[in-house]
Protein backbone atom coordinates (compact mmCIF):
# COMPACT_ATOMS: atom_id res chain seq x y z
CA UNK A 1 0.00 0.00 0.00
CA UNK A 2 2.56 2.32 0.79
CA UNK A 3 4.27 2.11 -2.48
CA UNK A 4 1.55 1.92 -4.06
CA UNK A 5 0.77 6.17 -2.34
CA UNK A 6 4.02 6.77 -3.31
CA UNK A 7 4.05 6.98 -6.80
CA UNK A 8 0.47 8.34 -6.71
CA UNK A 9 2.04 11.01 -4.73
CA UNK A 10 5.02 11.48 -7.17
CA UNK A 11 2.95 11.42 -10.15
CA UNK A 12 1.04 13.90 -8.77
CA UNK A 13 3.51 16.20 -8.05
CA UNK A 14 5.32 15.68 -11.30
CA UNK A 15 2.18 16.49 -12.85
CA UNK A 16 1.73 19.76 -11.12
CA UNK A 17 5.59 20.61 -12.02
CA UNK A 18 4.47 20.25 -15.35
CA UNK A 19 4.30 23.70 -17.76
CA UNK A 20 1.78 22.51 -19.56
CA UNK A 21 -0.63 23.19 -16.50
CA UNK A 22 0.08 26.94 -17.00
CA UNK A 23 -0.57 26.99 -20.58
CA UNK A 24 -3.80 25.35 -19.55
CA UNK A 25 -5.03 27.42 -16.83
CA UNK A 26 -4.07 31.07 -18.94
CA UNK A 27 -6.72 29.48 -22.26
CA UNK A 28 -9.05 29.05 -19.29
CA UNK A 29 -8.97 31.85 -18.28
CA UNK A 30 -8.98 33.63 -21.69
CA UNK A 31 -12.12 31.28 -22.33
CA UNK A 32 -14.02 33.00 -19.44
CA UNK A 33 -13.07 36.33 -20.65
CA UNK A 34 -14.69 35.26 -23.70
CA UNK A 35 -17.93 34.44 -21.72
CA UNK A 36 -18.34 38.19 -20.74
CA UNK A 37 -18.22 39.26 -24.12
CA UNK A 38 -20.44 36.51 -25.73
CA UNK A 39 -22.89 36.93 -22.81
CA UNK A 40 -23.73 40.69 -23.60
CA UNK A 41 -24.49 39.88 -27.27
CA UNK A 42 -27.50 37.64 -25.86
CA UNK A 43 -31.01 39.05 -25.86
CA UNK A 44 -32.61 37.27 -23.22
CA UNK A 45 -31.17 34.15 -22.00
CA UNK A 46 -28.05 35.80 -20.91
CA UNK A 47 -27.86 33.43 -17.71
CA UNK A 48 -28.14 30.02 -20.10
CA UNK A 49 -25.42 30.85 -23.03
CA UNK A 50 -23.00 32.15 -19.21
CA UNK A 51 -23.48 28.80 -18.04
CA UNK A 52 -22.56 27.16 -21.83
CA UNK A 53 -19.49 29.10 -22.30
CA UNK A 54 -18.32 29.04 -18.74
CA UNK A 55 -18.95 24.99 -18.06
CA UNK A 56 -17.80 24.33 -21.60
CA UNK A 57 -14.57 25.93 -20.90
CA UNK A 58 -13.57 24.08 -17.73
CA UNK A 59 -14.64 21.07 -19.68
CA UNK A 60 -12.20 21.40 -22.85
CA UNK A 61 -9.48 22.75 -20.69
CA UNK A 62 -9.91 19.77 -18.62
CA UNK A 63 -9.83 17.55 -21.73
CA UNK A 64 -6.57 19.04 -22.77
CA UNK A 65 -5.09 18.87 -19.68
CA UNK A 66 -5.88 14.85 -19.69
CA UNK A 67 -4.64 14.81 -23.31
CA UNK A 68 -1.28 16.63 -22.91
CA UNK A 69 -0.35 15.88 -18.85
CA UNK A 70 -1.85 12.87 -17.96
CA UNK A 71 -0.72 10.87 -21.03
CA UNK A 72 2.79 12.16 -20.78
CA UNK A 73 2.91 10.78 -16.61
CA UNK A 74 2.38 7.38 -17.76
CA UNK A 75 4.02 7.32 -21.16
CA UNK A 76 7.21 9.42 -20.36
CA UNK A 77 8.65 6.52 -18.51
CA UNK A 78 7.88 4.26 -21.04
CA UNK A 79 9.47 6.49 -23.92
CA UNK A 80 12.54 7.74 -22.01
CA UNK A 81 13.02 3.74 -20.66
CA UNK A 82 12.77 5.18 -16.68
CA UNK A 83 10.33 2.40 -16.30
CA UNK A 84 13.14 0.13 -16.05
CA UNK A 85 14.39 1.94 -13.02
CA UNK A 86 10.75 1.48 -11.21
CA UNK A 87 10.07 -1.82 -12.38
CA UNK A 88 13.56 -3.11 -10.11
CA UNK A 89 12.26 -1.35 -7.53
CA UNK A 90 9.92 -4.13 -4.78
CA UNK A 91 6.60 -2.99 -6.45
CA UNK A 92 4.97 -4.38 -8.62
CA UNK A 93 3.64 -3.78 -12.37
CA UNK A 94 -0.08 -3.05 -10.79
CA UNK A 95 0.77 -1.42 -7.85
CA UNK A 96 2.83 1.00 -10.39
CA UNK A 97 -0.42 1.32 -12.62
CA UNK A 98 -2.80 2.01 -10.20
CA UNK A 99 -0.29 4.17 -7.89
CA UNK A 100 0.07 5.90 -11.48
CA UNK A 101 -3.73 6.27 -11.97
CA UNK A 102 -4.76 7.64 -8.52
CA UNK A 103 -1.76 10.28 -8.72
CA UNK A 104 -3.85 11.69 -12.08
CA UNK A 105 -7.17 11.18 -10.79
CA UNK A 106 -5.87 13.35 -8.11
CA UNK A 107 -4.61 15.89 -10.43
CA UNK A 108 -7.41 15.75 -12.16
CA UNK A 109 -9.88 16.68 -9.30
CA UNK A 110 -7.72 19.29 -7.98
CA UNK A 111 -7.65 21.30 -11.58
CA UNK A 112 -11.04 20.62 -12.01
CA UNK A 113 -11.35 22.67 -8.42
CA UNK A 114 -9.12 25.29 -9.96
CA UNK A 115 -11.28 25.27 -13.50
CA UNK A 116 -14.60 25.69 -11.38
CA UNK A 117 -13.10 28.43 -9.78
CA UNK A 118 -12.67 29.75 -13.08
CA UNK A 119 -15.89 29.16 -14.04
CA UNK A 120 -18.00 29.83 -10.99
CA UNK A 121 -16.13 33.41 -10.68
CA UNK A 122 -17.22 33.92 -15.19
CA UNK A 123 -20.76 32.86 -14.05
CA UNK A 124 -20.75 35.63 -11.13
CA UNK A 125 -18.92 38.16 -12.83
CA UNK A 126 -22.15 37.97 -15.69
CA UNK A 127 -24.83 37.41 -13.17
CA UNK A 128 -23.39 40.43 -11.91
CA UNK A 129 -23.69 42.89 -15.06
CA UNK A 130 -27.14 41.32 -15.83
CA UNK A 131 -29.24 40.15 -12.31
CA UNK A 132 -32.45 40.30 -13.90
CA UNK A 133 -31.48 37.34 -16.88
CA UNK A 134 -30.89 34.44 -14.46
CA UNK A 135 -34.49 33.36 -13.87
CA UNK A 136 -33.90 29.91 -13.45
CA UNK A 137 -30.23 29.42 -12.13
CA UNK A 138 -28.65 27.36 -9.44
CA UNK A 139 -25.43 26.99 -8.14
CA UNK A 140 -25.49 23.28 -7.06
CA UNK A 141 -26.63 22.03 -10.81
CA UNK A 142 -23.28 23.79 -11.95
CA UNK A 143 -21.84 22.01 -9.20
CA UNK A 144 -23.10 18.72 -9.96
CA UNK A 145 -22.27 19.47 -13.46
CA UNK A 146 -18.64 19.71 -13.43
CA UNK A 147 -18.64 16.84 -10.83
CA UNK A 148 -20.24 15.10 -13.62
CA UNK A 149 -17.27 16.46 -16.01
CA UNK A 150 -14.31 15.53 -13.73
CA UNK A 151 -15.57 11.88 -13.57
CA UNK A 152 -15.42 11.29 -17.30
CA UNK A 153 -12.28 12.88 -17.13
CA UNK A 154 -10.81 10.37 -14.76
CA UNK A 155 -12.35 7.63 -17.34
CA UNK A 156 -10.24 8.70 -19.86
CA UNK A 157 -7.31 8.97 -18.07
CA UNK A 158 -8.11 5.80 -17.12
CA UNK A 159 -8.84 4.44 -20.88
CA UNK A 160 -5.62 6.39 -22.09
CA UNK A 161 -3.62 4.15 -19.43
CA UNK A 162 -5.25 0.76 -21.21
CA UNK A 163 -3.76 2.35 -24.58
CA UNK A 164 -0.36 3.02 -22.98
CA UNK A 165 -0.21 -0.31 -21.15
CA UNK A 166 0.31 -2.08 -25.00
CA UNK A 167 1.38 1.08 -27.12
CA UNK A 168 5.31 1.98 -27.48
CA UNK A 169 4.52 5.70 -27.77
CA UNK A 170 3.10 8.26 -25.75
CA UNK A 171 2.16 9.77 -29.53
CA UNK A 172 -0.13 6.52 -30.69
CA UNK A 173 -1.69 6.52 -26.77
CA UNK A 174 -2.58 10.18 -27.34
CA UNK A 175 -4.26 9.55 -30.98
CA UNK A 176 -6.18 6.57 -29.46
CA UNK A 177 -7.37 8.55 -26.63
CA UNK A 178 -8.51 11.35 -28.99
CA UNK A 179 -10.36 8.44 -30.91
CA UNK A 180 -11.75 7.69 -27.92
CA UNK A 181 -13.06 10.82 -26.45
CA UNK A 182 -14.35 11.45 -30.05
CA UNK A 183 -16.31 8.27 -30.53
CA UNK A 184 -16.97 8.43 -26.49
CA UNK A 185 -19.20 11.95 -26.97
CA UNK A 186 -20.95 10.99 -30.22
CA UNK A 187 -21.48 7.44 -29.81
CA UNK A 188 -25.03 8.16 -28.48
CA UNK A 189 -26.55 9.90 -31.33
CA UNK A 190 -24.87 8.22 -33.97
CA UNK A 191 -26.35 5.04 -32.36
CA UNK A 192 -29.62 7.22 -32.42
CA UNK A 193 -29.21 8.28 -35.79
CA UNK A 194 -28.68 5.00 -37.38
CA UNK A 195 -31.54 3.87 -35.58
CA UNK A 196 -33.93 6.03 -36.58
CA UNK A 197 -32.02 7.79 -39.95
CA UNK A 198 -35.22 9.26 -41.60
CA UNK A 199 -34.76 12.10 -38.99
CA UNK A 200 -31.77 13.42 -41.09
CA UNK A 201 -32.67 11.87 -44.36
CA UNK A 202 -29.80 9.36 -44.53
CA UNK A 203 -30.43 5.64 -44.95
CA UNK A 204 -27.06 3.55 -43.58
CA UNK A 205 -26.16 -0.25 -44.46
CA UNK A 206 -26.93 -2.78 -41.95
CA UNK A 207 -23.24 -3.38 -41.98
CA UNK A 208 -22.68 0.68 -40.44
CA UNK A 209 -25.61 -0.31 -37.84
CA UNK A 210 -24.05 -3.34 -36.66
CA UNK A 211 -20.73 -1.60 -36.12
CA UNK A 212 -22.35 1.16 -34.15
CA UNK A 213 -23.69 -1.03 -32.20
CA UNK A 214 -20.94 -2.76 -30.98
CA UNK A 215 -18.73 0.27 -30.59
CA UNK A 216 -21.95 1.39 -28.43
CA UNK A 217 -20.61 -1.07 -26.06
CA UNK A 218 -17.22 -1.10 -26.75
CA UNK A 219 -16.51 2.57 -26.11
CA UNK A 220 -17.21 4.60 -22.69
CA UNK A 221 -20.96 6.61 -23.38
CA UNK A 222 -18.93 10.16 -22.27
CA UNK A 223 -22.53 11.58 -23.14
CA UNK A 224 -24.20 10.62 -19.55
CA UNK A 225 -21.78 13.19 -17.87
CA UNK A 226 -22.73 15.76 -20.16
CA UNK A 227 -25.55 17.89 -18.29
CA UNK A 228 -24.11 21.41 -19.33
CA UNK A 229 -27.49 22.18 -21.21
CA UNK A 230 -29.96 20.96 -18.95
CA UNK A 231 -27.80 22.42 -16.20
CA UNK A 232 -27.98 25.65 -18.18
CA UNK A 233 -31.76 25.88 -17.70
CA UNK A 234 -31.95 24.58 -14.41
CA UNK A 235 -33.63 21.69 -15.15
CA UNK A 236 -32.28 18.94 -12.67
CA UNK A 237 -31.95 15.31 -13.39
CA UNK A 238 -33.30 12.75 -11.52
CA UNK A 239 -31.73 11.04 -8.00
CA UNK A 240 -31.50 8.33 -9.96
CA UNK A 241 -29.77 9.06 -12.95
CA UNK A 242 -27.08 10.61 -10.79
CA UNK A 243 -26.61 7.49 -9.02
CA UNK A 244 -26.58 5.34 -12.00
CA UNK A 245 -24.04 7.68 -13.97
CA UNK A 246 -21.25 7.56 -11.17
CA UNK A 247 -21.71 3.77 -11.04
CA UNK A 248 -21.49 3.68 -14.45
CA UNK A 249 -18.45 5.78 -14.49
CA UNK A 250 -16.60 4.05 -11.76
CA UNK A 251 -17.26 0.64 -13.16
CA UNK A 252 -16.16 1.59 -16.43
CA UNK A 253 -13.07 3.46 -14.90
CA UNK A 254 -11.83 0.06 -12.72
CA UNK A 255 -12.67 -2.27 -15.58
CA UNK A 256 -10.00 -0.09 -18.03
CA UNK A 257 -7.48 0.04 -15.31
CA UNK A 258 -7.98 -3.71 -14.53
CA UNK A 259 -7.04 -4.58 -18.27
CA UNK A 260 -4.39 -2.18 -18.37
CA UNK A 261 -3.10 -4.00 -15.14
CA UNK A 262 -3.65 -7.46 -16.98
CA UNK A 263 -1.97 -5.90 -20.54
CA UNK A 264 0.65 -4.11 -18.57
CA UNK A 265 1.79 -7.02 -16.63
CA UNK A 266 2.10 -9.32 -19.12
CA UNK A 267 3.89 -7.21 -21.49
CA UNK A 268 7.94 -7.66 -22.23
CA UNK A 269 10.25 -4.84 -22.06
CA UNK A 270 12.57 -5.03 -24.77
CA UNK B 1 28.01 44.86 -35.21
CA UNK B 2 25.42 47.54 -34.42
CA UNK B 3 24.03 46.90 -38.07
CA UNK B 4 23.20 43.20 -37.78
CA UNK B 5 21.43 43.50 -34.13
CA UNK B 6 19.20 46.62 -35.86
CA UNK B 7 18.57 44.43 -38.59
CA UNK B 8 15.52 42.55 -36.87
CA UNK B 9 14.24 45.49 -35.41
CA UNK B 10 13.74 46.91 -38.21
CA UNK B 11 12.44 43.96 -39.91
CA UNK B 12 9.20 43.85 -37.79
CA UNK B 13 9.12 47.77 -37.91
CA UNK B 14 8.35 47.03 -42.03
CA UNK B 15 7.11 43.92 -41.54
CA UNK B 16 4.32 45.74 -39.36
CA UNK B 17 2.84 47.76 -41.88
CA UNK B 18 3.13 45.44 -44.46
CA UNK B 19 0.71 43.07 -41.84
CA UNK B 20 -1.72 45.44 -41.69
CA UNK B 21 -1.67 45.91 -45.59
CA UNK B 22 -2.42 42.50 -46.34
CA UNK B 23 -4.94 42.31 -43.57
CA UNK B 24 -7.19 44.47 -45.04
CA UNK B 25 -6.88 43.66 -48.41
CA UNK B 26 -7.66 39.97 -47.86
CA UNK B 27 -10.37 41.02 -45.60
CA UNK B 28 -11.50 42.90 -47.79
CA UNK B 29 -11.02 40.46 -51.36
CA UNK B 30 -12.75 37.62 -48.71
CA UNK B 31 -16.34 39.80 -49.04
CA UNK B 32 -16.26 39.77 -52.76
CA UNK B 33 -15.91 35.76 -52.23
CA UNK B 34 -19.20 34.19 -53.61
CA UNK B 35 -21.93 34.34 -50.76
CA UNK B 36 -25.38 33.66 -52.79
CA UNK B 37 -28.12 31.22 -52.44
CA UNK B 38 -26.07 27.85 -53.19
CA UNK B 39 -23.61 27.55 -50.38
CA UNK B 40 -26.19 29.03 -47.94
CA UNK B 41 -26.38 25.62 -46.81
CA UNK B 42 -27.53 24.97 -42.88
CA UNK B 43 -26.10 21.12 -41.62
CA UNK B 44 -29.24 19.57 -40.67
CA UNK B 45 -29.45 19.49 -36.40
CA UNK B 46 -29.11 15.47 -36.10
CA UNK B 47 -25.81 15.95 -38.01
CA UNK B 48 -24.67 19.26 -35.69
CA UNK B 49 -25.35 17.44 -32.61
CA UNK B 50 -22.50 14.25 -33.23
CA UNK B 51 -20.16 16.66 -34.78
CA UNK B 52 -20.25 19.53 -31.81
CA UNK B 53 -19.49 16.75 -29.77
CA UNK B 54 -20.59 17.74 -26.04
CA UNK B 55 -20.18 21.01 -26.65
CA UNK B 56 -23.93 21.51 -27.45
CA UNK B 57 -25.55 23.95 -26.10
CA UNK B 58 -22.21 26.48 -27.04
CA UNK B 59 -22.99 25.03 -30.77
CA UNK B 60 -26.73 26.27 -30.11
CA UNK B 61 -25.47 29.88 -28.85
CA UNK B 62 -23.27 30.19 -31.82
CA UNK B 63 -25.34 29.06 -34.32
CA UNK B 64 -28.26 31.43 -33.15
CA UNK B 65 -25.49 34.63 -32.75
CA UNK B 66 -24.84 33.95 -36.60
CA UNK B 67 -27.83 34.28 -37.68
CA UNK B 68 -28.94 37.78 -35.16
CA UNK B 69 -25.25 38.67 -37.08
CA UNK B 70 -26.33 37.93 -40.15
CA UNK B 71 -29.72 39.56 -40.12
CA UNK B 72 -28.39 42.87 -38.34
CA UNK B 73 -25.81 43.04 -41.31
CA UNK B 74 -28.82 43.31 -43.74
CA UNK B 75 -30.34 45.91 -42.17
CA UNK B 76 -27.86 48.88 -43.72
CA UNK B 77 -28.99 47.80 -47.43
CA UNK B 78 -30.41 50.08 -49.51
CA UNK B 79 -32.21 47.55 -52.22
CA UNK B 80 -35.82 46.07 -52.09
CA UNK B 81 -36.81 42.93 -50.58
CA UNK B 82 -33.72 44.41 -48.19
CA UNK B 83 -34.11 40.44 -47.23
CA UNK B 84 -34.12 38.04 -49.91
CA UNK B 85 -36.53 34.68 -49.97
CA UNK B 86 -33.66 32.19 -50.02
CA UNK B 87 -31.90 34.39 -46.80
CA UNK B 88 -35.31 34.49 -44.80
CA UNK B 89 -34.80 30.28 -45.29
CA UNK B 90 -31.55 30.41 -44.04
CA UNK B 91 -31.86 32.50 -40.98
CA UNK B 92 -35.06 30.05 -40.32
CA UNK B 93 -32.73 26.84 -41.29
CA UNK B 94 -30.06 28.47 -38.69
CA UNK B 95 -32.36 28.52 -35.51
CA UNK B 96 -34.10 25.25 -36.67
CA UNK B 97 -30.65 24.27 -35.97
CA UNK B 98 -29.73 26.19 -33.24
CA UNK B 99 -32.68 25.10 -31.45
CA UNK B 100 -32.14 21.46 -32.35
CA UNK B 101 -28.94 21.26 -30.52
CA UNK B 102 -30.39 23.08 -27.47
CA UNK B 103 -34.31 23.19 -27.61
CA UNK B 104 -34.92 25.02 -24.71
CA UNK B 105 -32.62 27.85 -25.69
CA UNK B 106 -35.13 30.50 -25.57
CA UNK B 107 -33.75 33.27 -27.63
CA UNK B 108 -33.60 31.78 -30.92
CA UNK B 109 -37.18 31.20 -30.41
CA UNK B 110 -37.71 34.97 -29.73
CA UNK B 111 -35.77 36.54 -32.52
CA UNK B 112 -37.21 33.90 -35.11
CA UNK B 113 -41.01 34.99 -34.00
CA UNK B 114 -39.75 38.92 -34.06
CA UNK B 115 -38.77 38.58 -37.85
CA UNK B 116 -39.80 35.64 -40.05
CA UNK B 117 -43.21 36.45 -38.95
CA UNK B 118 -43.61 40.06 -39.66
CA UNK B 119 -41.09 40.80 -42.18
CA UNK B 120 -39.95 37.02 -43.62
CA UNK B 121 -44.32 35.57 -43.86
CA UNK B 122 -42.56 32.57 -42.76
CA UNK B 123 -45.50 32.31 -40.29
CA UNK B 124 -46.53 28.63 -40.20
CA UNK B 125 -42.95 27.64 -40.43
CA UNK B 126 -42.24 30.21 -37.28
CA UNK B 127 -45.23 28.25 -35.44
CA UNK B 128 -44.21 24.85 -36.06
CA UNK B 129 -40.61 26.42 -34.48
CA UNK B 130 -42.53 27.61 -31.92
CA UNK B 131 -44.44 24.51 -31.32
CA UNK B 132 -40.86 22.55 -30.53
CA UNK B 133 -40.23 25.18 -28.01
CA UNK B 134 -43.39 24.94 -26.23
CA UNK B 135 -43.18 21.84 -26.39
CA UNK B 136 -39.57 21.45 -24.08
CA UNK B 137 -40.17 24.91 -22.54
CA UNK B 138 -43.23 23.70 -20.80
CA UNK B 139 -43.03 26.25 -17.74
CA UNK B 140 -42.93 29.50 -20.42
CA UNK B 141 -46.15 30.83 -21.41
CA UNK B 142 -44.71 33.45 -23.74
CA UNK B 143 -43.98 30.46 -26.76
CA UNK B 144 -47.76 29.54 -27.04
CA UNK B 145 -48.68 33.13 -26.37
CA UNK B 146 -46.80 34.04 -29.65
CA UNK B 147 -48.49 31.10 -31.35
CA UNK B 148 -51.78 32.25 -30.37
CA UNK B 149 -51.02 35.70 -32.00
CA UNK B 150 -49.15 34.87 -35.09
CA UNK B 151 -52.49 32.11 -35.53
CA UNK B 152 -54.97 34.93 -35.32
CA UNK B 153 -52.78 37.88 -36.61
CA UNK B 154 -51.74 36.66 -39.86
CA UNK B 155 -53.39 33.03 -40.43
CA UNK B 156 -56.87 33.66 -39.42
CA UNK B 157 -57.14 30.99 -36.98
CA UNK B 158 -58.84 32.26 -33.83
CA UNK B 159 -60.01 28.86 -32.92
CA UNK B 160 -56.42 27.61 -32.88
CA UNK B 161 -54.97 30.70 -31.54
CA UNK B 162 -57.64 30.70 -28.53
CA UNK B 163 -56.22 26.96 -27.97
CA UNK B 164 -52.66 28.17 -27.84
CA UNK B 165 -53.78 31.05 -25.62
CA UNK B 166 -55.60 28.45 -23.40
CA UNK B 167 -52.29 26.32 -23.05
CA UNK B 168 -50.34 29.53 -22.49
CA UNK B 169 -52.88 30.38 -19.57
CA UNK B 170 -52.05 27.18 -17.85
CA UNK B 171 -48.10 28.01 -17.40
CA UNK B 172 -47.45 29.92 -14.32
CA UNK B 173 -47.64 33.79 -14.83
CA UNK B 174 -49.53 33.48 -17.84
CA UNK B 175 -53.05 33.23 -16.46
CA UNK B 176 -54.28 36.61 -17.76
CA UNK B 177 -54.03 34.83 -21.37
CA UNK B 178 -57.68 33.20 -20.72
CA UNK B 179 -59.45 36.60 -20.80
CA UNK B 180 -57.18 37.21 -24.19
CA UNK B 181 -58.60 33.70 -25.32
CA UNK B 182 -62.31 34.32 -24.62
CA UNK B 183 -61.81 37.67 -26.27
CA UNK B 184 -61.10 35.70 -29.75
CA UNK B 185 -63.59 33.22 -29.00
CA UNK B 186 -66.07 35.69 -29.31
CA UNK B 187 -64.56 37.10 -32.31
CA UNK B 188 -63.99 40.39 -31.45
CA UNK B 189 -62.12 43.42 -33.80
CA UNK B 190 -59.00 42.22 -35.76
CA UNK B 191 -57.35 45.60 -35.12
CA UNK B 192 -58.53 45.89 -31.32
CA UNK B 193 -57.34 42.26 -30.58
CA UNK B 194 -53.84 42.86 -32.11
CA UNK B 195 -53.52 45.88 -30.27
CA UNK B 196 -54.00 44.47 -27.23
CA UNK B 197 -51.76 41.38 -28.06
CA UNK B 198 -49.07 43.78 -28.60
CA UNK B 199 -49.40 45.90 -25.94
CA UNK B 200 -49.44 42.53 -23.93
CA UNK B 201 -45.95 41.60 -25.50
CA UNK B 202 -44.73 45.37 -24.79
CA UNK B 203 -45.25 44.77 -20.67
CA UNK B 204 -42.60 41.81 -21.06
CA UNK B 205 -40.42 43.00 -22.86
CA UNK B 206 -36.82 44.72 -21.74
CA UNK B 207 -35.13 45.06 -24.85
CA UNK B 208 -34.59 48.43 -26.24
CA UNK B 209 -34.57 48.17 -29.87
CA UNK B 210 -36.65 45.00 -30.11
CA UNK B 211 -39.64 47.43 -27.65
CA UNK B 212 -38.70 50.00 -30.40
CA UNK B 213 -40.20 47.52 -33.19
CA UNK B 214 -43.52 46.74 -31.59
CA UNK B 215 -44.16 50.52 -30.57
CA UNK B 216 -43.81 50.84 -34.00
CA UNK B 217 -45.94 48.52 -34.83
CA UNK B 218 -47.99 49.41 -32.04
CA UNK B 219 -48.51 52.59 -33.53
CA UNK B 220 -49.53 51.82 -36.73
CA UNK B 221 -51.88 49.52 -35.61
CA UNK B 222 -53.68 52.49 -33.39
CA UNK B 223 -53.86 54.48 -36.28
CA UNK B 224 -55.61 51.69 -38.27
CA UNK B 225 -57.97 51.32 -35.30
CA UNK B 226 -59.10 54.71 -35.35
CA UNK B 227 -59.65 54.78 -39.16
CA UNK B 228 -61.75 51.34 -39.12
CA UNK B 229 -63.68 53.57 -36.41
CA UNK B 230 -64.32 56.49 -38.42
CA UNK B 231 -64.82 54.40 -41.80
CA UNK B 232 -67.66 52.33 -39.46
CA UNK B 233 -69.13 56.44 -38.56
CA UNK B 234 -69.46 57.07 -41.59
CA UNK B 235 -71.13 54.39 -42.87
CA UNK B 236 -74.05 54.38 -40.07
CA UNK B 237 -74.41 58.41 -40.91
CA UNK B 238 -74.33 58.09 -44.60
CA UNK B 239 -75.37 54.29 -45.15
CA UNK B 240 -72.70 54.16 -47.87
CA UNK B 241 -68.51 53.03 -47.85
CA UNK B 242 -66.36 56.28 -47.79
CA UNK B 243 -64.25 54.88 -51.03
CA UNK B 244 -60.92 57.19 -49.91
CA UNK B 245 -60.02 58.63 -46.45
CA UNK B 246 -60.05 62.05 -47.56
CA UNK B 247 -64.09 61.83 -47.52
CA UNK B 248 -63.39 61.54 -43.76
CA UNK B 249 -61.72 64.38 -42.92
CA UNK B 250 -64.43 66.25 -45.27
CA UNK B 251 -67.14 65.53 -42.96
CA UNK B 252 -65.53 66.09 -40.26
CA UNK B 253 -65.20 62.50 -39.01
CA UNK B 254 -61.53 63.01 -38.24
CA UNK B 255 -59.75 66.44 -38.40
CA UNK B 256 -56.46 64.68 -39.72
CA UNK B 257 -55.52 61.16 -41.59
CA UNK B 258 -52.39 59.49 -38.68
CA UNK B 259 -48.98 59.26 -39.99
CA UNK B 260 -48.12 55.57 -40.80
CA UNK B 261 -44.92 54.91 -38.95
CA UNK B 262 -43.65 52.43 -41.09
CA UNK B 263 -43.49 55.46 -43.91
CA UNK B 264 -46.66 54.50 -45.81
CA UNK B 265 -49.75 55.65 -46.16
CA UNK B 266 -53.41 54.70 -44.77
CA UNK B 267 -55.86 54.16 -47.65
CA UNK B 268 -59.50 52.47 -47.78
CA UNK B 269 -59.36 49.06 -49.59
CA UNK B 270 -61.95 47.94 -51.75
CA UNK B 271 -63.84 45.75 -49.42
CA UNK B 272 -63.91 49.01 -47.14
CA UNK B 273 -61.22 47.76 -44.94
CA UNK B 274 -58.31 50.28 -43.72
CA UNK B 275 -54.55 48.98 -45.22
CA UNK B 276 -51.41 50.80 -45.81
CA UNK B 277 -49.33 50.96 -48.61
CA UNK B 278 -46.45 49.85 -46.05
CA UNK B 279 -48.33 46.65 -45.50
CA UNK B 280 -46.33 47.27 -41.79
CA UNK B 281 -43.16 46.37 -43.04
CA UNK B 282 -40.62 49.13 -42.55
CA UNK B 283 -40.26 51.69 -45.84
CA UNK B 284 -37.74 53.99 -44.64
CA UNK B 285 -34.26 52.67 -44.20
CA UNK B 286 -33.41 54.77 -41.00
CA UNK B 287 -36.78 53.36 -39.17
CA UNK B 288 -35.33 49.77 -37.93
CA UNK B 289 -31.86 50.36 -37.40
Amino acid sequence: MIQLWSVAAITFKEGLRNRAMYGISILALLMMVANLLISSMIMQEVGKVAVDMALSSASFAGLLLVLFVGINLLAKDLDRKTIYMVLSRPISRSQYIVGKFLGIALLIIVSMALLSLFAAASIYLVKLNTPGYFPRFSWSLVGLSLAFNTLALILLAALSFLFASFTSTSFISLMLTIVAYLIGNSINDVKALVEAPQGAGIAPSPVIVKVVQIAYYMFPNLSFFDIKTQVAHGIAPSGSYVFWTVSYGLVYTSLAVAIACAVFSKREFP
Amino acid sequence: MIIRRALPIILVLLLIPVHILTLSTVSNKRKTLHQGEDVAYVIPGPLLKITSLEYDGLASDFLFLKALVYYGGTLNRSERPRVKDWEWRWIYSTLQASTDLDPYFYDPYYFANAILTWDGNMVRETNSLLAKGSRYRDWDWMLPFFMGFNSFYFLHENGRASEYLMEGAKRPGGEALASLALRLAVKGNRTENAIIFLQEILKRTKDIATRKEYETRLEALQGIHVLEGAVNTFKDKYGKQPSELKELLAVGIISQIPEDPYGGEFYIDKDGSVKTTSDLRSMKKTKNN
